[in-house]
């Protein structure tokens, strides 16, 4: 069992791998052209081809892409000239500071949603609806709201966050707008995958005839909905995860943050290829992992799992 | 009105969506060691009933009026109502298999009741569930299995109220005596009470005091063992079929012989899982046979059902056991019963709507349900409905499985009568049953055991 | 019986005047969206209802003229997703073999896929449009497939299924004719939840620079050109994030409604 779940991650990333170099590479436009923005002529194109690599065929080039990135060689911006996994690396402490926090507000407040929400009572439906409503529109429009009100009618916390120029961690200031715009979309997603599962548990017909036989809530609620929600709300979390992780781009663009998302961004505007796909299977190893980590957790919490 | 104890409901009032009142709920005097049995037509209320007296109405429905009173106390709604249920009741549902928690063994379910793993497994027994499937789960259990690990749950803590709705649906007649024995045993016993929902009539008879008819009374007519029209020609042959199931070994059921002539009822009776509905399914070619043919008054039948030309099509009408998904939710019922009409029979629309109409007043049912959809239809409407989108087609051999299964005595009456009616017009039936009862109306009685068709 | 019906009407004009506004409202906006008509975020008053934007723009004209392009790529993307999803559940539900099982696997790990990364790799050799309809594609055309699947597998043994079978009907016409409108609810609530997923990701993208390129109004572009002026005008950023919502919330109500219908028992 957990054998196969290392060999799924394993041969998830590599599809990832592959379909993200597909989509970068194999389409017409190379970085040769890219790089020279038109004004080469057909020779200096093909000489340039030739000295970058690019002239080889498509699956020796994803070979020699793949090998680099395990050995950590991501190569060189096409934009800056500086090795990709510098750039990377230098943009990635911002942004996992912003996930972080962001995941940290997210957990509690997913649960804390998903339990009314899936109840059914007055006071759920109305839970229900807002988690809905807040999942369903766009993340700009939270983030924008969020802005309006805290930046604009509160002036708590400046509208654009603009990280210390001296490396200095940020502040809670500037992680506020951010850290909410991430963490609201992201927690209502989750509560509301969540509450259809504890709603179906509820309504599943043994949970029904317990309460009929009268026994007392916590009761039905530790013996016969508990264990049934424990691995989906892990698989759930691990969804949350990954989505709020590619979330990081919007609302680092939204509020001038300058971490990783907003340089993916810049790059896929500028066909900066190296740098995109370094950062899109950085943020697939982390949603892969996200996902192993809660197949693992589900096998032991749950030997019976091969029944259900 | 008497205080003396037992239970007693009066005043009942439940309200469904948009506060339409549901049903007429009966008041009930139930003394102390008295077996009370809750019959009427499906659809009468008899579960909502039971629900509002145990305070356990799901939403829509609330109860908004009356009294419960236990042992000459009144139980209010709401906390009190649940310690009640659970300290002097023992319920028991239908579809009682799914009512097990599905991580639980058949003796730990039963120990939930409160009650040490001795009485449990003794009370297992006393149901027919021997030691060899104590520690078995839901689903390495049959449905009859489950149920009466149900009923062992509803029974174990010598509730001083039982509840059991429909005990026996899922049950042989073996496994039906059990049941009767086991609430037999409680009648006289001055500290309890039962209450009983059945439809079956021989198990009321032998185990209740007293009846309640919920309800219209349901035209009471026995049933009538038919005359057998005046025989006609055979109409199906089916020489040594085998019907294996799918990727099994064994076969499920081997050599089958049997004839049905023209006016003919034959009935297939048999334990639920003995393959009476795949030997029905096979004949009208949406189930393999393995080896084996069979004939349609001397035409060979085609396997599977894409091979059969329209006329042999038009000759085999099949009509399946689950009222609720026998009739497409989307379409109307007018839709449902004229396309067998525009199938087989080329009449324009008007005739179509005229046709349609007479079939279904043939089956018993108010034309006016031809604009309506299933969703608005019970149980045994929609089974009507189905009989009569079979005979659109005209058919010579009408293959009925366990069609009254989900009907209560009066629509198993209607619909048996409707039945032998066609008969007279030389309509061949081969209807599949567990009820020896309806198994009594037919011309031959097949029994099958032992993977195998004896006449 | 009449109110509720009521209800439903007016919701329906509701929810077909908010698609009106939001494809064709440029044809009632006061102002030219993209001609500077005074200081940068004024507030409202002097012929701008909603004050002006960045660049001194009317707010209220670019809101009625800056859903277009959301609207039609959120719609393309979830119609082309919704139809290969549907189509391709009817035939997964209809054969069950290894490609359903395959496909099945497929849409459990596609539903952990952040499709805004797919979108985003794809938009660097494609334009932002396309783009959306590709990872919408990519990421809900299996789901939709799997959801309709297994309701196409629930009716499959139905009654009303052997009937038609009985009756020599072919599969094309069992699944046109019998399953397709049983499942038909359940089809519509699976447009309704593509539109509200590529309106997010068209929102991304638009914010991202890869919509429609300035000076054309785009409401998730006006909310970035607008979030630094939120003190002085919050109307500017405020008034195309409300628009963006009504939107998406109309769209996920009418959803919503067609999944309950599907939901209901037979």
């Amino acid at each position: 069992m957990i054998l196969r779940a290392l060999v799924r991650a394993v041969l998830l990333l590599v599809g990832v791998s592959v379909m993200v170099f597909a989509a970068t590479e194999a389409l017409p436009g190379d970085a040769a052209e890219a790089r020279t923005a038109g004004r080469a002529t057909a020779a200096q194109l093909a000489e340039m081809r030739a000295a970058t690599g690019l002239d080889a065929a498509v699956w020796r080039r994803y070979l020699e892409w793949a090998a680099g990135l395990l050995r950590g060689d991501a190569g060189v911006s096409l934009i800056s000239g500086r090795p990709v996994a510098d750039v990377i690396g230098q943009r990635l402490p911002a942004t996992a500071a912003l996930a972080g926090a962001a995941l940290l507000v997210t957990v509690p407040l997913m649960l804390a949603w998903a339990w009314p929400a899936g109840a059914g009572s007055p006071a759920g439906r109305l839970v229900a609806a807002v988690v809905t409503a807040t999942a369903a529109v766009p993340q700009v429009v939270v983030a924008a709201a969020l802005t309006a009100v805290f930046a604009g009618m509160l002036a708590w916390f400046p509208p654009i966050s603009l990280l210390p120029a001296d490396g200095r961690p940020p502040g809670l200031s500037v992680l506020a707008l951010p850290t909410l715009s991430l963490a609201l979309p992201a927690a209502a997603y989750g509560a509301m995958l969540l509450r259809g599962l504890v709603a179906d548990i509820v309504a599943r017909p043994y949970v029904r005839d317990a309460r009929r036989r009268g026994l007392p809530g916590w009761r039905i609620a530790a013996v016969y909905v508990g264990p049934f929600l424990v691995a989906p709300a892990l698989r759930v979390l691990a969804v949350v995860a990954g989505g709020l992780i590619a979330a990081t781009a919007v609302v680092e663009v939204m509020f001038g943050y300058a971490g990783l998302g907003e340089l993916l961004v810049g790059a896929v505007a500028n066909r900066d290829v190296p740098v995109v796909q370094a950062g899109a299977m950085l943020a697939a190893v982390a949603v892969v992992l996200g996902m192993l980590a809660a197949d693992l957790v589900t096998v032991r919490t749950d030997p019976r799992r091969a029944m259900t | 009105m008497t205080r003396d104890g037992g239970l007693e409901v009066s005043g009942l009032r439940v309200t469904g969506r948009g506060g339409r009142t549901v049903g007429i709920l009966p008041d009930l005097h139930a003394a102390p060691g008295e077996v009370v049995a809750l019959t009427g037509p499906s659809g009468a209320g008899k579960t909502v009933w039971l629900a509002a007296v145990l305070d356990a109405l799901e939403p829509p429905l609330r109860r908004c009026a009356g009294t419960v009173r236990w042992q000459g106390e009144i139980i209010a709604p709401g906390d009190a109502a649940r310690r009640w249920r659970r300290r002097h009741t023992g319920i028991l549902v239908q579809d009682a298999a799914q009512s097990l928690h599905p991580l639980l063994t058949a003796v730990a379910s039963v120990a939930e009741t409160g009650v040490d793993t001795s009485r449990a497994a003794t009370t297992l027994e006393q149901v027919g569930i021997d030691a060899s499937l104590h520690a078995r789960r839901v689903h390495q259990l049959s449905g009859g299995q489950a149920q009466r690990v149900a009923l062992a749950r509803a029974l174990a803590a010598r509730p001083p109220l039982l509840i059991l709705d429909e005990p026996t649906s899922a049950l042989d007649s073996a496994a039906a005596q059990l049941v009767a024995a086991a609430v037999r045993a409680r009648r006289g016993d001055p500290r309890v009470v039962t209450l009983l929902v059945s439809h079956d009539r021989d198990f009321v008879a032998t185990v209740a005091d007293h009846v309640v008819v919920f309800g219209t009374a349901p035209s009471a007519s026995p049933p009538v063992p038919s005359r057998r029209p005046a025989a006609g020609a055979t109409v199906l042959r089916v020489h040594h079929l085998r019907l294996d199931r799918p990727g099994g070994q064994t076969p499920l059921l081997q050599a089958v012989d049997l004839t049905v002539d023209a006016g003919e009822c034959v009935a297939v009776l048999g334990p639920s899982g003995s393959g009476k509905t795949t030997l029905l399914r096979s004949l009208a070619g949406l189930h393999p046979v393995t080896a084996g043919h069979a004939e349609l008054a001397g035409t060979r039948l085609p396997w599977p059902v894409r091979h059969r030309p329209s006329a042999l099509l038009q000759a085999v009408q099949y009509v399946g056991q689950h009222p609720a998904d026998t009739l497409n939710p989307a379409h109307r019922i007018a839709t449902a019963v004229g396309r067998p009409l525009r199938t087989f029979r080329t009449t324009d629309r008007a005739g179509r709507l005229a046709t349609v109409n007479a079939l279904l007043t043939r089956v018993g049912l108010d034309p006016a349900v031809a604009g309506r959809r299933p969703g608005g239809l019970s149980g045994g409407q929609r089974q009507r409905v189905a009989l009569a989108r079979a005979l659109a087609a005209q058919p010579r051999l009408l293959l009925a499985d366990e069609i009254t299964a989900a009907l209560d005595p009066a629509s198993t009456t209607t619909v048996l009568d409707l039945l032998g009616e066609m008969r007279h017009d030389g309509l061949a039936v081969l209807i599949a049953t567990h009820d020896p009862a309806v198994a009594d109306r037919a011309d031959r009685v097949l029994t099958i055991h032992d993977h195998a068709l004896h006449h | 019986m009449s109110i509720v019906t009521g209800g439903r009407l007016g919701f329906v004009t509701f929810a077909g005047t908010v698609l009106g506004l939001a494809l064709f409202g440029s044809l009632l906006a006061p102002h030219d969206p993209t001609a500077p008509l005074g200081a940068p975020w004024s507030p409202s008053g002097g012929g701008n209802l909603l004050g002006t934007d960045a660049l001194g723009r009317d707010v209220l004209s670019r809101v009625l003229a800056g859903g277009r392009h959301l609207t039609l790529t959120a719609g393309a993307a979830a119609l082309v997703a919704a139809a290969i999803g549907i189509a391709g559940g009817l035939l997964a539900g209809w054969h069950d073999g290894p490609l359903s099982r395959l496909l099945h696997t497929a849409a459990d790990l596609l539903l952990a896929a952040p499709l805004l990364l797919i979108a985003l790799v794809f938009a660097v050799t494609l334009p932002g449009a396309v783009a959306v309809i590709a990872a919408t594609v990519c990421g809900g055309a299996p789901l939709t497939l799997r959801i309709v699947g297994d309701a196409v597998r629930q009716v499959r043994h139905a009654g009303f299924v052997d009937a038609a079978l009985g009756r020599g009907e072919s599969g094309p016409r069992i699944l046109g004719r019998e399953i397709l409108p049983a499942v038909a609810a359940l089809a519509g609530s699976e447009i309704g939840a593509r539109f509200v997923v590529a309106l997010q990701l068209a929102a991304a993208l638009s914010l991202f620079g890869l919509g429609p390129a300035p000076p054309a109004p785009d409401w998730s572009a006006m909310i970035r050109e607008n979030v630094s002026g939120a003190a002085l005008s919050p109307a500017a950023l405020i008034a195309p994030a409300i628009a963006l919502a009504v939107l998406s919330l109309t769209v996920a109500v009418v959803g919503n409604a067609a999944a309950r219908h599907a939901r209901r028992p037979l």
